[in-house]
């Protein structure tokens, strides 16, 4: 029984590391190959020794598919193609194959050099492992091989974030990523088409939510960055490099330009000019509005953000600075942090430990800082929520749905929802567990054009809403599936014909000569058969098409006679209805 | 456990034990059990109980509790086995029927909770840190863990399964060590009740109809003679081999792969002088189809004692799909092929035939297996060097469909195997391994060709073009020199001016993998030929240096690292210069790496520039030598300024190399030993000191002793060790005591260490520096920045006071991932 088998050995009931196998028709797929930022152990890495149980890890899967940069997406890589040692294709967007390299390189330096981990990748493995990457276009539908195929579709969440189908023969299966179904300030709306795949695994960060409109949440941000400037202090936005960065800028300085607003706003030096040539380079990705302004002016070359430099961080007066590494942990974002924790004035947008309201910090074990300045956390991460969720479950119209990247509790419900609204069945497996999904194959048969000509000579021509039988003969050759003529088949194969006949005796009370008693047959059968052809041959016997009836003498009584029916399979129906009209004997002579 | 922890233990307790309260994320209860192990494994358990009643009260807590999470369920089983670990406190959490109620029928293992694979894996793992002790043997016996432990055998977790055999093992183990053990027969029939029951359920399930139920069997054997080396794992096999060996006789062979992992289990831990192993290792694989019995085959060709037939017979299955290929692909008989008298296997040539995906797996298996196996020492003698070569580039040229194979097979196989990239990169890293070896010239020079041809081919991939690359490399190595003379044989350089105008080609191509593997092949090949006239010929005369240098200004990356890296090797080996004006070329060059230290936007070519430079100074490159100190100067001016710490912490490397050639090595047997220093004579060590004042490396040093990343303050703080260590030893008369020039420098010091470092120290005096070095207390740094950055954020007070302080902040910050 052909299967599609689902195995989450991350992301399953969790958001923590996505990493998804997925069995197709024989081929083998993983899907996002993410780290958990939270463990500095070998845990931090989804568990492949599962997959190396099954022989070498290249032999077993085909590809590798990443669907955005984010390192809870693409964090093990490295560690997976150079060190547990894939060594075949990886699948990504052109954008994510730009960005994913800056940000492992990121996280390299400070989980080895920083923390002095080790069993690490290091710079030259990353980039071993991107020379394996192949890029893929959205709506391009790449062959992996000669049955495995895939095809990229945008999922907005950030820059290059793509959702992807797979393919083999009729059975498909769609992988999300993470995705967002409204489209913001630089990014567009996720979008599929209705490819009624057998299975749909789509994330479900948000399976609960409807969030708030983000005009609620950019006002409140805009408003605490306002009154902080006004009252003379400084904010701090600690950013990744890119993804959300950009769309904060183009908030601030549409806002900064809108009030007129004097203090400066600056981004980490070096920064600037990376993502506007990513942003640049990769035009097409970004939403509507950006693309159609682009020609008369880059929305990513901004009056109010300029670049920064260190000597600006003692700088009295207010000001904005967006300054890189986003968790806070080292960098500028950190020195910033350092310099301007102590003053209440100051607003900054950090990491965990001081947003879970520590405010005494240890800095790199040498001084103790106190932090005074006001903390905000604000999320501005782009997952569809659970209307969105639904929406795309909608558009894309599956057979079965599987959710990964979420909490048990929240999925359970989404679960539920999915199921009533569009009576499928809805899985959510835990991390290690399989969900196996039975399918139904269509094995592509093509028709030779005489079979098909013969079809249309009788005047009926094809009807896609109204399907109907076709007699012909199913041949295998070279692997392929043909239905022809039974006369081209007996051509083709050599073949000589054969014909079956059934043959059916039955006993007639008649006491007159067997020529007389086969023109009584005749006689009756004429008269009840009106459709058919019924004859009286020659040589005695009786056809009606192709059953032939000939009447004999009983061996042992005179009495009766023995009339052999025969007929071949075409006529199977008919043949019965005759013997069993003739069983119960002929009229009476009038 | 530290009294701050202690203090906020119960509150902690109370937060996971309060079902409104979600936990903070899921690494932080991971966190909390890895810092409770640790205690447990310092110091007594009961007495850690004792001192923290609300531990066990937890324990009571959340079995009391009905809507408590899996999560915090699970946590708490695993809490109670690391607890219940030492005997003393197993006894403890006995008494107060702790344990039944968590592990037994009437725990989570009879509720709705037991739906969640958490909790079943939680129970599993509690159990498994328990089953430390004979106390604990009979507890799992008298609650009926055993049982359960074989149903989740075939759990759906694929985690729960696996661990559920594994804890199987760790019983049996458990059960068999003890104090009889030496005493045990290897008879099974006088074995522990505990491990009869096991054994028993091992040899029902290798009698089994049921393939998973086969397979949970000899995965769970595998387990046990990899890691468990009683004598009583040799009575185990007696006893057991006859039922593996029955599976044997069923066609298909069931759960043939986990039959092959126990086999070669059994096969490194059994005494070579095993009869029965040898044959049913020989019956599995002739049993076995080509592609199932390969890693059988490899394994056993890894063994260490090992009869010959046997390996004979193994090394036969590895070799029949390439003799397969060899003889299919035979214009006209020709030489021996791999298995001498024997014809391809039927079966072998069936599989490659039967479908594309076969074919390409059981010949990359093969490649692969063969790679691995060519360099072990064990390997089989003689090995078929030629004809495996032969094989290789068979393969390689109906792969690139160059082969014109007349036999029916021949042809169907080249349709197979044309354009297969899977293929060709196994056949690349193998025939790359197969240059360890050598072979007949032809064949050889049939090598360079097929690799050639790849090169060239508009075909090939990134990923195909790398591994050629890098096959070729290997090949051109490992070619031989010409006795008496250093240059290179006639073949490898006539092949180098046909690969040359190939490479030129490929630094151009428009795919940046393409280009960045070129350059690397480039640096390596000079890296080792820099110094062959014949190498220096064919490159001067090509325009690949020319290119080379092009690429400095290319918009990748990575690119324009591997650029300046090749670059910086040919210039070292005086290869960058056009033969009229060497000198105006070296310069320029010079300069453009400086320039992209200053300006490139991106890390990798600035710290690329940064290692050439090191490595320039190091071996004292002529145009660096002219005038060291002004190279050196702008070198750190510029690393100074970087934004990338790693560049900054190259930086202090030439700053070292520096210092070194100024005053001497630093003591070999030891990168920092200060103990016993070598000072430097007075009259050198002050003239050093004036150079090391006018290069300002001071002025970088100290400032780079106070930088945020740690790397860069470790290695200063190193390198200022060493100086000290030089310049000013302990007990040597002070020199410029309390200069006024001193106590500013101080001040600015302290200043910088607070993290205002705009302030420039200025020129310093020689003498100001010893002083300074001997005012700083450098060892109290080092030690302070022995610890790693995040060192307080990974302390259990902070683990604990982070969980406490996420109470109620959490419904606000949902869950934010990006």
């Amino acid at each position: 029984m052909p299967e599609i088998r689902v195995t989450p050995l991350g992301a399953g009931q969790d958001v923590g590391r996505s990493c998804i196998l997925v069995s197709i028709a024989g081929k083998n797929v993983m899907l996002d190959c993410g780290m958990h930022m939270g463990f500095s152990d070998d845990r931090r890495f989804p568990d492949f020794s599962y997959i190396t149980r099954s022989g070498r890890l290249t032999d077993f899967l085909d590809c590798v598919i990443i669907s955005h940069f984010h390192l809870d997406h693409c964090g093990a890589l490295p560690y997976f193609s150079e060190m547990v040692g894939y060594d075949g294709p990886i699948y990504m967007t052109q954008p994510t194959q730009a960005i994913c390299p800056i940000l492992l390189e990121d996280y390299r330096k400070i989980a080895v050099d920083k923390k002095g981990e080790a069993n690490f990748f290091t710079s030259q493995m990353i980039k071993d492992c991107m020379k394996k990457v192949v890029a893929v276009h959205l709506h391009q539908t790449v062959q992996v091989d000669d049955e495995l195929e895939i095809k990229a579709y945008y999922a907005g969440h950030v820059l290059g974030a793509a959702m992807f189908q797979i393919k083999v023969g009729s059975e498909s299966v769609v992988y999300t990523g993470d995705y967002n179904m409204t489209p913001d300030r630089h990014l567009g709306a996720a979008w599929i088409d209705k490819c009624r795949p057998n299975l749909l695994i789509t994330e479900s960060t948000y399976a609960t939510t409807i969030r708030d409109s983000k005009r609620c949440r950019e006002r409140d941000f805009l408003k605490k960055v306002h009154e902080t400037v006004e009252r003379g202090g400084k904010v701090l936005i600690p950013v990744f490099a890119l993804g959300r960065a950009q769309e904060l800028c183009i908030l601030l300085e549409t806002f900064w330009e809108r009030m007129d607003l004097k203090a400066p706003i600056y981004f980490s030096t070096g920064l600037t000019e990376k993502a506007n040539h990513y942003y640049k380079l990769f035009i097409p990705w970004t939403n509507q509005k950006i693309r159609k302004t682009f020609v008369q002016r880059n929305m990513f070359e901004f009056k109010h953000i300029k670049a920064f430099d260190r000597a600006f961080a003692d700088s009295p007066g207010p000001m904005v600075v967006f300054a890189t590494p986003g968790m806070l942990h080292a960098g500028q974002s950190l020195q910033i942090f350092r310099k301007w924790a102590g003053n209440e004035k100051n607003m900054g947008t950090v990491g965990h430990k001081i947003l879970s309201g520590q405010r005494k910090l240890e800095m790199e074990g040498r001084q103790v800082l106190e932090v005074k300045m006001q903390v905000e956390y604000m999320s501005f991460s782009a997952h569809a929520d659970a209307k969105g969720i639904m929406q795309l479950v909608g558009q894309a119209e599956p057979e079965n749905v599987l959710l990964v990247h979420g909490e048990a509790k929240k999925m359970e419900f989404l679960k539920q929802k999915i199921e009533q609204e569009f009576r499928v069945s809805c899985y959510m497996p835990a991390n290690g567990e399989t969900v196996t999904l039975p399918t139904s194959p269509s094995i592509p048969v093509g028709i030779s054009l005489g079979l098909l000509k013969r079809e249309m000579a009788q005047g009926l021509l094809p009807d896609a809403k109204k399907p109907r039988l076709l007699h012909g003969t199913l041949i295998m050759k070279d692997s392929n599936f043909r239905l022809v003529s039974s006369e081209q088949a007996l051509k083709e194969l050599g073949l000589a014909e054969h014909q079956l006949r059934f043959t059916c005796r039955v006993h007639l009370h008649d006491t007159r000569k067997e020529q007389e008693t086969a023109v009584r047959v005749y006689s009756h059968l004429k008269s009840v058969l009106k459709d058919h052809c019924v004859q009286h041959l020659p040589d005695g016997s009786v056809t009606v098409e192709s059953i032939l009836i000939q009447a004999a003498a009983h061996s042992e009584d005179p009495g009766t006679k023995v009339l052999l029916v025969s007929w071949t399979y075409q006529d199977e129906e008919l043949g019965s209805y005759l013997t069993s009209l003739l069983k119960k004997g002929l009229p009476q002579a009038s | 456990m530290d009294p701050e922890c202690s203090r906020l233990l119960p509150a902690l307790c109370a937060v996971l034990a309060d079902p409104r309260q979600p936990v903070a994320d899921d690494t932080c209860l991971e966190k909390l059990l890895d810092w409770f192990t640790a205690v447990t494994e310092a110091g007594s358990s009961l007495l850690l109980l004792q001192e923290n009643p609300c531990l066990v009260e937890l324990l009571f807590h959340v079995l009391k509790s009905q809507d408590l999470s899996s999560r915090i369920l699970s946590f708490s089983l695993r809490l109670a086995g690391i607890f219940a670990a030492q005997e003393n406190c197993f006894q403890y959490l006995q008494q107060g029927e702790l344990l039944p109620m968590l592990f037994g029928e009437v725990g989570p293992l009879g509720g709705a909770a037991w739906t969640a694979p958490a909790v079943r894996s939680g129970w599993i793992q509690g159990l498994r840190t328990l089953a430390q002790h004979p106390s604990a043997l009979h507890f799992l016996a008298a609650c009926g863990a055993v049982d359960t432990i074989f149903s989740l055998q075939g759990d759906p977790s694929l985690f729960v399964a696996s661990a559920a055999g594994q804890l199987l093992v760790h019983i049996l183990d458990l059960a068999m060590r003890g104090p009889a053990e030496g005493r045990r027969s290897p008879q099974a029939c006088d074995w522990p009740a505990c491990a009869q029951k096991i054994v028993g359920h091992i040899e029902d399930s290798l009698c089994s109809t049921a393939i998973p139920q086969v397979t949970q069997a000899l995965s769970v054997l595998t387990t046990a003679f990899g890691h468990c080396h009683g004598l009583w794992t040799q009575g185990l096999w007696v006893r057991l081999s006859p039922l593996v060996a029955r599976l044997l006789e069923k066609d298909p062979v069931p759960a043939s792969h986990s039959l092959v992992d126990l086999l070669l289990s059994v096969a490194r831990s059994a005494p070579s002088s095993d009869r029965g192993l040898w044959e049913t290792l020989a019956q599995t694989l002739s049993h076995l189809s080509p592609t199932q019995a390969g890693p059988l085959a490899l394994g056993i060709l890894k063994l260490q004692d090992c009869p010959q037939a046997l390996r004979t017979q193994a090394f036969g299955i590895l070799l029949q799909p390439l003799a397969c290929v060899l003889e299919a692909a035979a214009q006209a008989p020709g030489p021996p092929g791999l298995l001498e008298g024997a014809a391809g296997d039927s079966m072998t040539v069936d599989t490659l035939l039967s479908s594309k995906s076969a074919c390409v797996g059981l010949l990359c298996c093969a490649l692969a297996h063969l790679g691995l196996l060519q360099p072990l020492p064990q390997r089989p003698s003689p090995w078929p060097q030629a004809p495996l070569l032969g094989a290789a580039v068979t393969i390689l040229r109906l792969c690139s469909g160059s082969a014109a194979p007349t036999s029916d097979v021949g042809g169907r196989l080249c349709a197979i195997l044309v354009g297969c990239g899977r293929v060709q990169r196994a056949a690349l890293d193998f025939l790359g391994a197969l240059s360890q070896g050598t072979g007949p010239q032809e064949l050889v020079t049939q090598v360079f060709s097929v690799l050639l041809e790849y090169l060239v081919s508009p075909e090939s991939s990134s990923m195909v073009l790398k591994k050629a690359f890098q096959a070729t490399l290997r090949w051109l190595l490992s070619s031989p020199k010409t006795p008496g003379c250093c240059d290179l044989d006639p073949h490898t350089q006539l092949f180098l001016t046909e690969l040359l105008p190939v490479l030129q080609k490929r630094l151009c191509s428009p795919c940046w993998e393409v280009r960045d593997s070129g350059l690397e092949f480039l640096t390596q090949m000079t890296r080792h030929w820099g110094g062959q006239a014949g190498f220096r010929q064919a490159l001067l005369a090509s325009e690949v240096p020319e290119l080379t240098k092009q690429l400095l200004r290319d918009p990748e990356s990575y690119v324009r690292a591997s650029a300046v890296t090749a670059t910086g090797q040919l210039s070292s080996w005086g290869l960058c210069a056009s033969p009229e004006c060497p000198g105006a070329q070296q310069e320029s060059l010079l300069v453009e790496l400086l320039h992209i230290l200053s300006t490139d936007s991106e890390g990798f070519p600035r710290r690329a520039v940064m290692q050439v430079f090191t490595e320039w100074l190091r071996d004292g490159h002529a145009d660096v030598a002219e005038d060291a100190e002004r190279f050196v100067a702008g070198v750190l001016q510029a690393a100074s300024r970087d934004l990338d710490w790693e560049v900054r912490a190259q930086g202090l490397e030439l700053a070292l190399v520096f210092l070194e050639q100024l005053l001497g090595q630093r003591g070999s047997h030891c990168p920092y030993a200060v103990a016993l220093p070598e000072t430097a004579p007075p009259g050198v060590l002050a003239q050093a000191l004036q150079v090391l004042c006018r290069v300002q490396l001071f002025e970088f040093a100290f400032r780079a002793l106070f930088d945020c990343d740690r790397p860069v303050a470790q290695k200063s703080c190193d390198l200022l060790l060493f100086l000290r260590a030089k310049a000013a030893p302990c007990g040597s008369p002070q020199e410029a005591g309390d200069s006024p020039n001193v106590a500013s420098v101080e001040a600015t010091l302290q200043r910088w260490q607070a993290g205002e470092q705009g302030q420039p120290l200025g020129y310093l005096e020689p003498g100001a520096v010893v002083a300074l070095l001997r005012s700083v207390d450098l060892e109290g740094l080092r030690d302070t920045l022995a610890e790693s950055s995040d060192h307080v954020e990974k302390s259990p007070q902070s683990l604990l006071q982070d969980m406490l302080a996420a109470v109620g902040v959490l419904g606000e910050n949902e869950a934010d991932c990006y």
